[in-house]
């Protein structure tokens, strides 16, 4: 039995962290892994391979983005990131350099389980081709990607060429905050000054063809200053 | 660019000044025929020179210009130069005794002024000080007791005991973290008085995500909102101006007694957004009103570490807001309670380099 369980690997230095992260994920059937340093996390990461990494940004021996960079040259192992509220920048570029999402400390544990979970589902998917002709669907909002077309709680919405193929990128990394740079690159190919404006009238014209209310957005969440993220549960 | 332009002012400032003393005196000289005026008009110009401008320099080059101009135009020989005469170079001892003296008179006095402020930051330092390390204690205490208490009698305790112990200790330690946030905030502000990274933030995300935040704390209090249709972008620090939001969110939640509604609201002008956080509950008695945003504790501060937080979250969001070269403010609410409100400037008032 114990072998069919998810492999989740915690890189964190600190012990109390650690061991509480630890207990979280073994009671609710997860295998735990733990590291307290960059080094030996790839090492453990090597002869385990597991199914998803918990990293700790600031670690003694080594930038954790660095175990980032290490790991994406062979492996899309679900990395989340645990960071500081103050380090805004860091996440970002963690974001970019190919995590998939980010907790800000502190955290309790509805919200780690969700991000963990999140995180498997998004792995999941990847590793299936990607099927065509399909839909998309979260709470009452469906995406056809044949048709191209979005409705809301089977009414038509009409969006814009551009807002679409937003919505459909962040549908397709559905679980994971995707960096403005990151959809910007995407949906227009190059960035300049303007991009993250444009993008985020976009967000808002979109926002407002859903019907979302401020502090009530059902689809996408917004990171401040990070970017966004399509709900998946 | 701000250093430029006070040079600017101050070689103005100083060339109209003495252009208005020569031409004052060309003009006194037609009118009453007399050049005991001379000197004087000239060591007032330089008076107001030394006064207004920063620093010695402007003052000195203001009285050796005065004398050579005093040599030069209004006495014998007129329009030309005899430097060599006693009476210039006393004259223009008297000027650089003048302007000497008055820029170190105005140096110091500037000085005293920065020296004061600085006095003021610091008690407010100590203010907050004395608040937090009054704060602390309680919940730290009140951990500290509940997990030994745990610990020790884990098997004697009825399970329900446990878990209420459990509780407070979590919300406890939540309470903790706010309070350290607020506080990181404020010592980074204050203390490097580093320039915010400011980035263009659309307030519907702002609202959003504080509301979100709020929500997920106190899934009971309803937030009525109200914010312009169109898209807004503002330029600020959103993490700190969404922690803003949330410190008045919650004091209106901890402090307003029998608050029934809670606004959130927002109005744009030309040129600024004013955010307003509103409660119909007790409101705040008017002797407080006044040291809302100093971190000052009353003097008859209830041991309830919970009432005093307040004062640590509001100082915190006015050292945000103050960086933010915007304005808080506290206020009754007409028909009982109170509304906080504060103001962004829409612009950022230059694009330097960060």
């Amino acid at each position: 039995m114990g072998n069919n369980k998810y492999k989740v690997l915690i890189v964190e230095d600190d012990r109390s962290i650690s061991r509480f992260v630890q207990a979280i994920l073994e009671s609710n059937g997860y295998q735990v892994l733990s590291a307290e340093r960059c080094g030996q996390g790839l090492l453990v990461y090597a002869s385990h391979m597991p199914d998803l990494v918990v990293l700790d940004l600031g670690l003694p021996d080594m930038d954790g983005e660095e175990f980032i960079r290490q790991v994406r040259r062979e492996s899309t192992v679900p990395i989340i990131v645990l960071s500081a509220r103050t380090e805004e920048q860091d996440k970002v570029s963690a974001l970019d350099l190919g995590a998939n999402d980010y907790i800000t400390k502190p955290f309790g544990t509805a919200e780690l389980l969700a991000r963990v979970r999140a995180a498997l589902r998004f792995s999941r998917l990847n590793m299936q081709a990607a099927p065509t002709g399909s839909t998309f669907t979260v709470d009452d909002l469906v995406i056809d990607y044949d048709r191209r077309q979005v409705s809301v709680g089977g009414n038509l919405i009409h969006l814009t060429q551009t807002e679409y193929n937003i919505l459909s990128f962040l549908s397709q990394h559905t679980g994971k905050v995707m960096t403005y740079a990151a959809i910007i690159r995407s949906i227009w190919g190059t960035m300049d000054d303007g991009s993250v404006k444009k993008l985020q009238v976009n967000m808002a014209n979109i926002r407002k063809k859903l019907g979302c209310r401020p502090g009530d957005n059902r689809y996408v969440t917004n990171e401040l200053g990070v970017g966004y993220r399509m709900l998946d549960e | 660019m701000k250093k430029s332009q006070k040079i600017l002012f101050d070689f103005a400032f100083t060339f109209a000044t003495l252009s208005l003393a020569f031409g004052v005196n060309l003009a006194l000289q037609e009118l009453f025929d007399t050049r005991i005026m001379i000197p004087m008009i000239f060591v007032l110009g330089v008076f107001l020179v030394a006064w207004r401008t920063r620093g010695y320099f402007w003052g000195i080059a203001a009285s050796l210009i005065s004398v050579l101009a005093v040599n030069y135009a209004f006495t014998y020989p007129y329009w030309a130069f005899d430097l060599i005469s006693p009476e210039c170079l006393s004259s223009a001892a008297v000027m650089l005794i003048v302007s000497i003296m008055t820029s170190t008179l105005t140096t110091q006095l500037k000085k005293q002024e920065q020296m004061k402020a600085e006095a003021e930051r610091e008690r407010m330092r100590g203010n907050l000080l004395r608040a937090v390390s009054h704060d602390l204690r309680t919940p730290l205490t009140a951990i500290y007791g509940a997990c030994s208490a745990l610990l020790e009698n884990y098997d004697e305790l009825p399970r329900e005991t446990q878990i209420r112990l459990l509780t407070d200790i979590r919300s406890d330690a939540q309470w903790l973290v706010r309070m350290v946030e607020n506080l990181l905030s404020v010592t980074r502000i204050d203390a490097q008085r580093v320039r915010l990274t400011k980035h263009d933030t659309v307030l519907e995300e702002l609202i959003d995500a504080a509301l979100v935040k709020f929500h997920k704390h106190y899934p009971d209090q309803p937030v009525q909102v109200e914010i312009p249709d169109r898209f807004v972008s503002i330029p600020m620090d959103a993490m700190l101006i969404e922690q803003v939001l949330m410190n008045l969110l919650e004091n209106a939640l901890f402090h307003a007694k029998g608050m029934k509604n809670l606004w959130l609201r927002v109005t744009i002008s030309d040129s600024r957004a004013l955010f307003q956080v509103e409660d119909d509950g007790c409101g705040i008695p008017p002797e407080r009103m006044k040291e809302l945003f100093t971190g000052n504790l009353p003097s008859d501060a209830p041991t309830d570490s919970r009432s005093s937080n307040m004062g640590i979250g509001l100082s915190a969001c006015s050292a945000i807001i103050k960086a933010h070269g915007g304005e808080i403010h506290a206020a009754h609410r007409p028909g009982g309670g109170t509304i906080f409100g504060f103001t962004l400037e829409m612009e950022e008032a230059h694009h330097g380099k960060q």
